[in-house]
């Protein structure tokens, strides 16, 4: 009998990447609230759209005059630029509640409220005017996005809308390395390196499974599989948990004083989330976002989660706790994500054939979440509008979503950008790995 | 409307210690009280018409002021409601709409209200 060969110990080493996180203009620590209202971000947000519009209609239809919607003249075709709203009769609206005829229907629906009677309405600082015709689509539009148009007023009053121009993909910065001959060469020895995304864990639901979490750690820490599988983990450099990481047992919380046994079933879900976490901190850098359901303040940009949440993590330097939307660099390739709250607030309030579509309009109107402050709850900043996004990232993600989905998108000027949908991980049990040779 | 007549439309108050709603202001640049503007507690003014020759009363409204005024007004600058003056002057300058170099050493001097003027009348 042979006697069993002990394989010599074979040290593998976790890939090590460089990261620079980008959030700092989703903080708010430095503002202050003055009593102001979200006419201020609407401006910010017109003017910053604006000049850059204006900027691109030399490329698109430099023989037409640029007017505002007061200087508006009936027949004179002319392009205008400002903010959409969309009218919608189905849209929950405080006042239904005071008023005295109380229909049938229930006070919300809670899912989509479209109608086939929505219409549009252009505002800038001077003015609104209705819109009409059948180029500009009530159900692709939202409330919040800044376009320009070319049309015409008509005898009623209408703008007739003859064609629509959106800002499109913003710059993005080029990945070092492009086709070259050099860069082949390059990157057949360049290591791939791996990040998971994972989001709606709900730590502490009925829904999910402690193990299949568990089974994922031990996967992304090395515990699990042999030299090859563990040579597959040691290649991931970086884990973000893009929100809903815990499920706060909210029935507990029905406004009677807490019992003792109550406050600790209150705190359990974060303390299990915390022991699983810590696991992940001691191997490799993690990213953890605030999600709808966690226990961070409600309106976009949420803020870090606080440290003495999770008091083993936070104890290593590699945990971070970022803002919800979140920007960061790793290996020179631009991250930018959220938790799920953009687009699912664009699916109650607009259609599309897929949630990446929703992404994709996203990045083509230069805005993460259009309809904040509307019907997204968001912070009145009176100065500038964190959600514009200025460079094109190379990887968009979205998390909280029901399936995953990628797909690859292109811009006019050589963009390319990976788009992902990050499903429920208590529901589907699937995290996303995305490597970072390759697109 | 005359600013008389409005007086029976309006619950009278006593002029004296009513100053209830007035803000603390930040800055004791001038020992005199400065009125608010609109239709409060006992005020002659109960119309808001800021930019016409009625708030010539007190002796803080002055030519400097007319000139705030005006860019308070000013639509190109953006809302001026819930932002000091500074705070809106310095967005503009960074927005690229070129505010008038003036109001920022007015405002800097200190001897301007710092906000807008529909501050605490809203």
């Amino acid at each position: 009998m042979e006697a069993m060969e002990i394989d010599a110990e074979k040290h593998l080493q976790r890939k090590q990447s460089l990261y620079e996180s980008l959030d700092e203009k989703f903080r708010i620590e430095k503002e202050t609230y003055r009593g102001q209202q979200y006419s201020q971000i609407y401006f910010a947000r017109l003017h910053m759209m604006r000049t850059l519009i204006y900027s691109l209609i030399p490329n698109w239809k430099p023989h037409l005059p640029v007017c505002t919607v007061l200087g508006l003249e009936e027949g004179k075709e002319c392009i205008i630029v400002g903010t959409l709203y969309k009218h919608m009769k189905l849209k929950p609206c405080i006042l239904d509640e005071y008023s005295k005829e109380r229909s049938v229907a229930p006070l919300v629906k809670p899912h989509n409220f479209m109608h086939s009677d929505d219409s549009l309405v252009l505002e800038d600082e001077s003015g609104r005017v209705k819109l009409g015709g059948t180029m500009l689509l009530p159900s692709v539009y939202v409330t919040g996005t800044v376009v320009g148009l070319h049309g015409k007023e008509t005898s009623a009053g209408e703008f007739l809308v003859q064609d629509i121009l959106d800002a499109d993909l913003p710059p993005q910065i080029e990945l070092p390395l492009k086709s070259t001959v050099l860069s082949i060469a390059l990157a057949l020895t360049r290591e791939d390196k791996y990040v998971v995304f994972v989001s709606g864990l709900s730590v502490g639901s009925s829904t999910s499974n402690p193990l299949q979490f568990q089974l994922l750690v031990d996967h992304i820490t090395g515990h699990l599989g042999d030299e090859k599988e563990q040579g597959i983990a040691a290649q991931i450099v970086h884990v973000v948990i893009a929100g809903n990481s815990v499920a706060v047992p909210r029935g507990l919380l029905n406004g009677q004083n807490l019992a003792s046994k109550d406050q600790s079933r209150l705190s359990e879900p974060i303390k299990e989330l915390d022991i699983l976490l810590t696991q992940i901190a001691a191997g490799l850098p993690l990213d953890i976002m605030p999600g709808p359901d966690d226990p961070a303040n409600f309106s976009l940009p949420q803020q870090p989660l606080h440290r003495c949440l999770f008091p083993g993590s936070s104890a290593y330097n590699s945990f971070r706790s970022c803002t919800n939307p979140h920007s960061f660099e790793l290996e020179n390739i631009r991250f930018l994500g959220t938790s799920g709250q953009n687009v699912d607030d664009l699916e109650k309030y607009s259609e599309a054939k897929d949630k990446l579509e929703f992404m994709e309009r996203t990045l083509r109107w230069r805005h993460l979440a259009p309809t904040a402050p509307n019907t997204l709850g968001c912070y009145p900043f009176t100065d500038r509008d964190p959600f514009l996004i200025e460079s094109c990232p190379h990887v968009y993600f979205v998390g909280n979503q029901d399936k995953y989905e990628t797909r690859l998108i292109k811009g006019s000027e050589g963009q390319v950008v990976r788009l992902i949908c990050i499903p429920k991980f208590c529901e589907t049990g699937v995290a996303v790995v995305v490597s970072s040779v390759s697109s | 409307m005359a600013s008389g007549n409005m007086k029976g439309y309006f619950k009278q108050k006593k002029s004296g210690g009513g100053r209830g709603i007035a803000k603390p202001k930040p800055s004791k640049k001038s020992t005199k009280i400065q009125p608010t503007h609109v239709a409060t507690l006992g005020s002659d003014v109960v119309q808001p018409s800021t930019l016409s020759a009625h708030n010539l009363q007190d002796d803080e409204y002055d030519g400097n002021e007319t000139v705030l005024r005006q860019f308070d007004m000013n639509m190109a600058y953006g809302p001026c409601l819930g932002m000091s003056r500074l705070a809106r002057w310095e967005r503009a300058q960074r927005l690229g709409l070129n505010p008038p170099k003036e109001i920022e050493t007015l405002l800097k001097q200190g001897k301007a209200r710092a906000d807008c003027l529909w501050d605490g009348c809203v």
